[in-house]
């Protein structure tokens, strides 16, 4: 080599250039910004016994958590799950309502007790009641035979009566949807809709609240379920739904209502994502979070909850004309 | 710029970089768990792990450079090596931690109700890719050292 520089120097020294180049983009478009987002440290599972059936449900009153994206087993998840069982303690509910994506990082069957039991113990052993509205198996993974297995070993554990249900307790008539079928929202409807439809349609309840894990309004990373409003929304407008819960978008987003409509989303259950504002958002947050609910007569009232106590949102919602 | 101030202030910036790169994983989960409002404590044992290690690794890597600068027959080959060893760090002291927590969560997940363990094993990872960048800088110095150069420290 001319002046010098030896072969040996121009192939280290390529190497760290290349290195360094590949590193920096690697690590700073995607790498950091992965770790940041996922939940991938294992956290201490709550150590809390609580005092079992103590909530109160009857015709006129019922109290329920929603939680969905929750299934990481790791810190966050535990954090957001130990604030649940401490809100148990202060404000006593019965019914978890799981809006989906309830495990990550493998199958459910093998991780069952690290992101189910594991976190939820002081619930489930207090006798809280779990209902599932399915949301994992995004994009290409629903389409195969691995993700119905997945969601069979979610309903079999689970104790879920179907991919599509409904479930009464206390004034409320909980419509709990499987949004992961291929094509829901567009041309492949299948019969989940015109099932709504006549759910909705024999509802003598007061209130009437769907949950579903893609959101039909988010100002997130996801944003609006392409097709929801259109498909979905008359369906819950012409049986005058008061709520609509999601997860999806890991975030905490209520809007306004929406043709009497509240959606609300809340998808931090063990990891966060940024989000925006758009016309309809009232509150949104990228937080970790939870939704407690509290119904009592013609009123509902949503608390939305961090880990550490913080309260992000507040809300109130008076039950339709004539119910 | 003159070679000497060049000299002076080049090592303890390799060290700073050195350190930050140690550093950033945690931070990435630290400010994740801030955000996701988790309390002002969690994930502080992680940032003090690495800023136990990214210090003490910090004043080897400045220690590394002024030992092969005494010895070193051309200055270029201790920057290159270096860089590589940098290069190395940066992959390793991320990566790692990625690969280990994602692909094995199930088996360290029993160990995470003892608490300490989790800062050991982020920590042990830390130092693996610590020890391999040390490896690849010493190792490519040597390589890029015309033979009977004197090994350093």
């Amino acid at each position: 080599m001319s002046r010098g520089v030896t072969r040996r120097q121009v192939l280290a020294a390529a190497a760290g250039a290349a290195g360094s180049v590949a590193t920096a983009a690697l690590l700073g478009e995607h790498v950091w910004p992965l770790l940041a987002r996922e939940d991938l440290i294992p956290g201490s599972a709550p150590d809390m016994t609580l005092v079992p059936h103590a909530w109160t449900t009857t015709p006129t009153e019922v109290s329920f958590v929603a939680v969905g994206d929750n299934g990481s087993g790791g810190r966050q998840a535990m954090a957001v799950a130990a604030e649940m069982a401490r809100t148990y303690e202060r404000a006593p509910y019965g019914v978890v309502a799981l809006l989906g994506d309830i495990c990550y990082y493998g199958s459910f069957e093998d991780r069952f007790d690290r992101v189910f039991n594991r976190p939820l113990r002081p619930l489930i052993d207090a006798g809280v009641d779990f209902e599932l509205a399915i949301g994992n198996h995004d994009d290409d993974l629903r389409h195969s035979d691995e993700s119905m297995e997945e969601i069979e070993a979610e309903l079999r554990l689970l104790g879920t009566p179907g991919l599509y249900y409904q479930a009464t307790h206390g004034p409320v008539d909980l419509f709990c949807l499987d949004s992961s079928v291929p094509g829901i929202f567009g041309d492949v409807a299948g019969d989940q809709w015109d099932w709504l439809d006549d759910a909705l349609a024999r509802s003598t309840n007061q209130w009437r609240i769907v949950t579903l894990h893609h959101p039909p309004y988010s100002s997130g990373r996801h944003g609006s379920t392409p097709g929801a409003q259109e498909v979905l929304e008359p369906i819950l407008r012409r049986h005058a739904v008061d709520l609509v819960l999601a997860g999806h978008d890991h975030h905490y987003e209520r809007t306004r209502p929406i043709h009497g409509i509240t959606y609300v989303i809340s998808g931090g259950g063990c990891k966060t994502t940024r989000v925006g504002r758009s016309d309809f958002t009232v509150v949104a947050e990228s937080t970790l979070n939870f939704l407690h609910v509290h119904v009592r007569g013609d009123r509902l009232r949503g608390t939305a909850i961090r880990p550490d106590g913080h309260v992000i949102d507040r809300f109130q919602l008076r039950a339709r004309e004539g119910r | 710029m003159r070679q000497d101030v060049v000299d002076r202030i080049a090592p303890p910036v390799y060290a700073a970089v050195d350190f930050g790169v140690i550093l950033v994983p945690s931070l990435a989960v630290k400010l994740a768990a801030d955000r996701g409002g988790m309390g002002d404590a969690t994930g502080v044992d992680l940032l003090l792990a690495s800023t136990a290690l990214g210090v003490v690794h910090a004043v080897l890597a400045w220690s590394r450079l002024r030992a092969e600068e005494r010895v070193a027959v051309r200055r270029a080959d201790m920057w290159i090596a270096a860089i590589d060893a940098l290069v190395v760090l940066a992959l390793g002291a991320t990566m790692l931690l990625i690969a280990v927590f994602y692909r094995f969560a199930d088996e360290h997940a029993s160990i995470a109700d003892r608490g300490y363990p989790v800062v050991a094993l982020w920590l042990g990872l830390q130092l693996v890719a610590v020890l391999l960048a040390e490896i690849t800088g010493r190792l490519v110095f040597r390589w890029l050292e015309p033979p009977g150069t004197a090994a350093p420290g």
